[in-house]
């Protein structure tokens, strides 16, 4: 039997709780109350259309020269059109891997961002499966 | 009947409707997260790893029947290379409501019939619509990982045998226009599908249908809609009509009314037993309480109601009962008893329903509500909801409930499921892994 979990609403994966200054201990109310219009919504911020946005993972240092580390999570927007110089998640060996996408004259090249790591090349964009372009990185410090 | 003319189609109802849905939808959720497993026959199995409910192109190849219990097939999995996967419904329910979210971008008309499928209201010249039927499927795809299919035709009933045909010819390119197709090539197609490849005519009526000398689609377009009705039902005649241009089964618009609230689902297996209705009822309520506490909502009406499949021939019933709550309320207590109680003795046992909701109406912001203090339910001055609530949140959905939805034993529509996949897109500590390295 199945009920299925359809949501109509995608979920959305980064909340910020808001906290309003209401009340201060004496009873006044907080002089910011009539400004306060609501926290500052991560969602809003971060993700431009949460349709098409998936967080992911990272397992492994060959972005680290990029400020991408192992164990940081990653904003991916399937809606962008990769372009030359983005960081992609692509499909290699059945695999998602994190590469920055080189597009030139002599055919696609994936760097890693670490010298340790060697580049793929690939002749032509449409040999590449990209899975998404990643927006943003949540590092950890 | 009828005939709205192209002025009025353009400005008011849309003049075709396309079906989309997803191929093999759980086993391309998987696949979205799990490149490997692309060009692998791959089967997704129902609650408690039991039976096929999805299966790949490839494991289709392999002759595995849907319904096929794996047990059966558990001996020969590794001879085939062929991978299982529980069930995963977070996941499938995330990418769903991606897939509708996205289709409701290209119309103002859309039906969420499944949880892999959805009518839309489109207008257009034929050319036009196969167009965007092409840029329907690239942008679900690019967006979701989901390859789809649309079926475009001017009646849901031939949207969905022109989605058929789409999926069966690949050089379609997953779309097919009815009306861009030559009606002597339509005709000729229909003739060689059997009656039961169509929508609502299941195999039982089928069969009576064979009796009566309509083998396929083509016999049942040119049999005598009238006639046709008194020997089954206005159902049978609506078919028939459709499949002969005729609108008459509408697209049904979901309500979006912010001052409503559906919980609602088609059950894969029919529930018949009361006690069970029961249990799906009480969950909703409660999943119901939960998100009027979250919208700081109280409502004053709720609506209860079951029902057996359209296609269902004997055995119909459709209960629907309103019950007006006590006073403005968020009380998951009282929401739950409303919902119990209201299909009391109107359910009836051993009747496959198909499916059942809860819709609560007459919404109210909470707070700006004056509430007499004995109007206050007892619970909510315990804060039973908040508690609830916390509880959930720290220990998961299925940690407490209250009645029937608070058994532990679970009951058999939640699942075990042994072979899962991470809910890559619900649960933080599960997020897909990129590789760097």
């Amino acid at each position: 039997m199945v009920i299925g979990v359809v949501r109509l609403h995608p979920v959305q994966p980064v909340q910020l709780t808001e906290i309003s200054p209401i009340s201060v201990p004496a009873g006044f109310p907080s002089p910011a109350q009539d400004y306060y219009d609501g926290g500052i919504d991560l969602n809003k911020h971060l993700i431009a259309d949460t349709t098409c946005t998936f967080i992911v993972r990272v397992s492994g240092d060959s972005m680290s020269d990029a400020g991408i580390s192992d164990g940081d999570e990653l904003i991916v927007d399937r809606s962008l059109e990769p372009t030359d110089g983005c960081v992609v998640v692509a499909i290699l060996d059945g695999e998602l891997t994190i590469k920055r996408l080189k597009l030139g004259p002599n055919g696609v090249v994936l760097k890693a961002e670490n010298r340790d790591y060697p580049d793929i090349t690939v002749a032509e964009l449409s040999d590449l499966s990209v899975w998404g372009v990643v927006t943003r990185c949540l590092h950890y410090v | 009947m009828r005939h709205p003319s192209a002025a009025d189609t353009s400005r008011r109802k849309p003049s075709r409707i396309a079906l989309v849905d997803a191929n093999s939808f759980y086993v391309s959720c998987e696949r979205v997260f799990d490149p490997s497993l692309a060009g692998v026959p791959t089967v997704v199995l129902s609650n408690n790893d039991g039976c096929v409910v999805a299966r790949s192109n490839e494991a289709k190849a392999l002759g595995i029947p849907m319904g096929e219990p794996w047990f059966k097939l558990a001996a020969r999995a590794k001879e085939w290379g062929l991978v299982q996967r529980s069930s995963n419904y977070e996941l499938y329910g995330d990418l769903s409501a991606r897939f509708m979210e996205l289709l409701g971008r290209h119309t103002n008309a859309l039906e969420v019939y499944s949880v892999d499928e959805a009518f839309l209201g489109l207008n257009g010249e034929p050319e036009e619509l196969v167009t965007e039927g092409q840029q329907i499927r690239r942008t679900v795809l690019r967006n979701t990982g989901l390859p789809v299919c649309v079926g475009i035709a001017p009646t849901k009933t031939l949207a969905k045998f022109a989605n058929r045909i789409a999926k069966q010819n690949p050089a379609m390119n997953g779309v097919c226009n009815l009306d861009t197709m030559p009606p002597a090539h339509v005709d000729h197609i229909m003739s060689r599908v059997p009656v039961t490849g169509i929508w609502g005519i299941a195999g039982r009526l089928g069969k009576r249908l064979n009796s009566m000398g309509i083998f396929t689609i083509a016999d049942l377009k040119a049999s005598d809609p009238v006639v046709m009705r008194k020997k089954f039902s206005v159902l049978m005649q609506r078919t028939i009509l459709e499949l002969n241009g005729i609108p008459c089964i509408e697209i049904e618009l979901e309500r979006e009314d912010k001052k409503q609230m559906i919980f609602s689902r088609s059950f894969s297996t029919p529930v018949t037993t009361i006690a069970e209705m029961h249990q799906v009822l009480s969950i909703y309520a409660q999943s119901a309480a939960a998100r009027l506490a979250k919208g700081e909502q109280l409502a004053k009406v709720m609506n209860v109601f079951a029902g057996t499949s359209h296609f269902h021939q004997s055995a119909s019933s459709f209960p629907s009962v309103t019950v007006k709550l006590p006073a403005p309320t968020a009380d998951p207590v009282i929401l739950t008893k409303a919902a119990v109680g209201a299909l009391d003795g109107v359910l009836m046992e051993g009747v496959p329903y198909a499916r059942a909701g809860v819709i609560l109406t007459d919404l109210s912001p909470a707070g700006y509500q004056p509430q007499f203090d004995e109007f206050v339910s007892v619970h909510e001055h315990r804060n039973i909801g908040d508690l609830l609530g916390k509880v959930k949140g720290k220990y998961g959905t299925a940690s407490i409930g209250l009645g029937r939805a608070g058994m532990l034993a679970p009951p058999d529509w939640t699942m075990s499921r042994k072979h899962s996949s991470p809910r890559y897109t619900t649960e933080w500590a599960e997020l897909p892994v990129v590789k760097a390295s």
